[in-house]
């Protein structure tokens, strides 16, 4: 084993957390199963990461079984590091017939036609998604494996993930991706965040959603009311009507969560008590950053407790309607 | 030659009396009996100001030695308020180290975890007084308290670390008040601290036993952190703060944290709208121009409608949590950073009134 597969050994049982260890490896399957139980779990994860390394120089593995370790645990924990979405646009004929064996090979040979000493990784997921690992290199270098990019992808949807890309090799992913899918054109979604699993969702509809109903309850009975059930009657109604327009908004029942969501306003200052301000020519220049660790749960209470006005404005209902989470909004018109 | 700089108002030739009968006399002072001295004249003016001076950018490296103020700016202070301090000498400072040192050492030997360093650490006690930042003749001289921490075994040529510092101070202060406390008291009433909370509780344990006073937390209440946004934006027009920048929080589940950034010209244009503009506060004499709390709250009003003609929620019924640009920032719990000594007075005389308004009578 070479001192590179050492290095990446090391390094990435550092990453593992010490709960995960055994499953990853189990799964991992390089290992006889002999070698696993001579493991012994509850020492040290330096003492653990030595013998470890030692079984693996055993079995003569090298960096290709390193980085399929690697991969293993970064699919069942993708809820790390910042995800980026693309979309991909305008579909040729025959886009929707693409099947894996095909991606799986365009992309490759795309990829590499584009840059030399790349090391790609295809493998689909139980999900269906598929994920790509790949580790840059250049003309000159080998590639390098302690910085690999991911994407995930769902074939027939036009949506991409990826993480840890630098934006010098960010073209020649993107058009590697763009050719292998069948598509013309790729641009950023505008929605990103730490958790793969929330955007997912968010952008896949994969959650509850409320459809909007004209009668949402049942005729009401008359009743003979004495003037305080009249206010109470009145309060739960409108109380009513913001839960379901919060839920017809954002969804019920568990959301995904997405974690904040960027608008960079630069619309006019208008207030009919600030003349001054109003008669402005120039925009008001402001951002607003909203983060919780459940946006739109949290944006959910907020229009059924009453704190957000409903109907809910277009800015924030577009968080889960177009499945972004950065908005930039100038001259009053929110940006499509 | 010790004692010739160091001013302690008050502290006259007071002839030392019993023990008890200054005692008896330091615990009325701290839970006022009203009839037997008269403190209403003092009370009634400690009131937040509605009314203040626009802070002026000033240069305060001759007042206030520059290795002083560096100290005190670009870090991150927890407040805490303190009342009075009874018998309290400017001239006894070495001394007072030295005890406290004795203190911090006794305390750890009876097991109290300090959280700093091993067993083998010992700690030094500095206290010094960073002249210049009194203001008026009424304001006591600021006193700075260092713990500085060196493992038994370390060399002799490294320098001890500095593991905890913290600062007593009155700027500003009400002179009213400060009038109005009787002989031997010190009114030194905002503490700024920065270390290991260990650390912290012991100065403030050994302080409260020896000049028996009392603690509490200064929390920056959501006033005052109007009065920053708005005061920081009114320095935009001498120096560039950047951005203003404001944090709040809506009781939501899960909570909803919201950071709003503006742009600092156009938050100085805003402000500079809701001014009421008559003859003598135009551009031209701005020196005395004093800015009315009703200005600061048009003006977050400006911000908010701004907000809510975008996203029709109402940030009032949430919690303004943090305020910060270029100057520093502020937090509601109490913490607090400058950045730029040139404003450093202006901001901690606010906070010294927001300390003095915490006392007990």
């Amino acid at each position: 084993m070479d001192n590179l597969a050492k290095h990446l050994l090391q390094r990435l049982m550092r990453r593992i957390p010490a709960s995960m260890l055994q499953s990853t490896l189990d799964k991992w399957g390089r290992l006889t199963a002999e070698k696993r139980k001579s493991l012994d779990f509850t020492q040290s994860k330096l003492t653990i990461t030595q013998e470890l390394v030692a079984l693996c120089e055993e079995s003569e593995l090298t960096v290709k079984h390193i980085t399929e370790l690697e991969m293993i645990y970064v699919t069942e924990n993708p809820n790390q590091g910042m995800w980026h979405t693309f979309q991909l646009l305008d579909p040729e004929d025959d886009a929707h017939s693409v099947e894996l064996m095909q991606f799986k090979e365009q992309f490759k040979s795309h990829l590499s036609e584009l840059k030399r000493n790349v090391s790609v990784k295809i493998k689909k997921h139980t999900d269906e998604a598929v994920w790509i690992r790949v580790a840059w290199g250049d003309g000159l270098s080998r590639p390098n494996h302690l910085k690999a990019t991911y994407v995930v992808h769902y074939l027939q949807t036009p949506y991409v993930f990826v993480n840890a890309l630098s934006s010098k090799n960010k073209p020649l992913l993107l058009q590697a991706l763009t050719l292998s899918t069948k598509h013309q054109q790729i641009k950023a979604a505008n929605l990103s965040g730490q958790k793969l699993t929330a955007l997912r969702d968010l952008l896949m509809r994969q959650y509850q959603q409320v459809f909007p109903t004209k009668y949402p309850s049942p005729l009401p009975e008359s009743d003979q009311s004495i003037s305080k059930l009249r206010i109470e009657k009145v309060q739960a109604e409108a109380s009513a009507n913001r839960h379901r327009m919060a839920g017809e908004t954002f969804g019920d029942g568990m959301l995904p969560a997405l974690q904040s969501a960027f608008f960079q306003l630069e619309t006019k200052f208008k207030d009919p008590t600030n003349e001054a301000m109003t008669q402005r020519d120039e925009p008001f220049i402001c951002s607003v950053k909203f983060s919780s660790s459940n946006l739109l749960e949290s944006l959910r209470h907020c229009a059924s407790s009453g704190i957000a006005s409903t109907p809910v404005t277009p800015l924030l209902s577009s968080i889960p309607l177009k499945g972004r989470n950065y908005f930039v909004i100038t001259n009053n018109v929110p940006n499509a | 030659m010790e004692g010739s700089r160091e001013r302690t108002p008050h502290s006259g030739g007071v002839k030392r009396r019993s023990k008890s009968q200054s005692y008896r006399r330091s615990i009325r002072t701290c839970f006022g009996v009203a009839s037997g001295l008269s403190l209403t004249p003092a009370l009634t003016a400690r009131r937040m100001n509605i009314c203040r001076k626009a802070p002026k950018s000033q240069n305060i490296t001759e007042k206030v030695k520059p290795e002083h103020l560096a100290l005190l700016v670009k870090t991150e202070w927890q407040l805490s308020y303190v009342t009075p301090l009874y018998q309290f000498r400017h001239t006894q400072l070495k001394t007072y180290a030295r005890q406290l040192s004795a203190f911090i050492a006794a305390e750890k030997q009876q097991g109290l975890a300090v959280e700093v360093g091993g067993l083998q650490n010992t700690f030094k006690v500095s206290f010094s007084v960073l002249q210049g930042l009194a203001e008026t003749n009424d304001d006591p001289e600021t006193v700075l308290i260092q713990v500085q921490s060196k493992p038994m075994f370390a060399r002799q040529e490294d320098p001890p670390k500095t593991v905890w510092s913290g600062w007593l101070s009155c700027i500003n202060g009400n002179p009213e008040y400060l009038q109005s406390l009787p002989k031997d008291f010190t009114c030194l009433p905002l503490f700024c601290s920065k270390g290991a909370e260990g650390l912290s509780s012991l100065v403030k344990s050994w302080l409260q036993r020896t000049f028996d006073c009392c603690f509490g937390p200064l929390d920056i209440n959501q006033t005052t952190l109007q009065w920053l946004a708005a005061l920081w934006t009114n320095c935009h027009m001498e120096t560039n703060i950047q951005k203003l920048k404001m944090i709040w929080t809506l009781p939501v589940v899960p909570p909803l944290q919201v950071t709003y950034t503006v742009d600092s010209d156009d938050a100085l244009e805003l402000w500079r709208s809701t001014r009421e503009s008559s003859a003598e506060k135009s551009r031209g004499a701005e020196d005395e121009v004093c800015i009315d709390f009703s200005e600061v709250t048009r003006f977050m009003q400006g911000l908010m409608s701004h907000f809510y003609r975008h996203f029709r929620v109402d940030l009032s019924a949430g919690e303004l949590n943090q305020v910060s640009s270029a100057l520093g920032s502020a937090k509601l719990n109490g913490k607090i950073k400058i950045s730029s000594s040139r404003y450093l007075i202006s901001i901690f005389s606010l906070l010294t009134e927001c300390a003095l308004l915490k006392m007990p009578i």
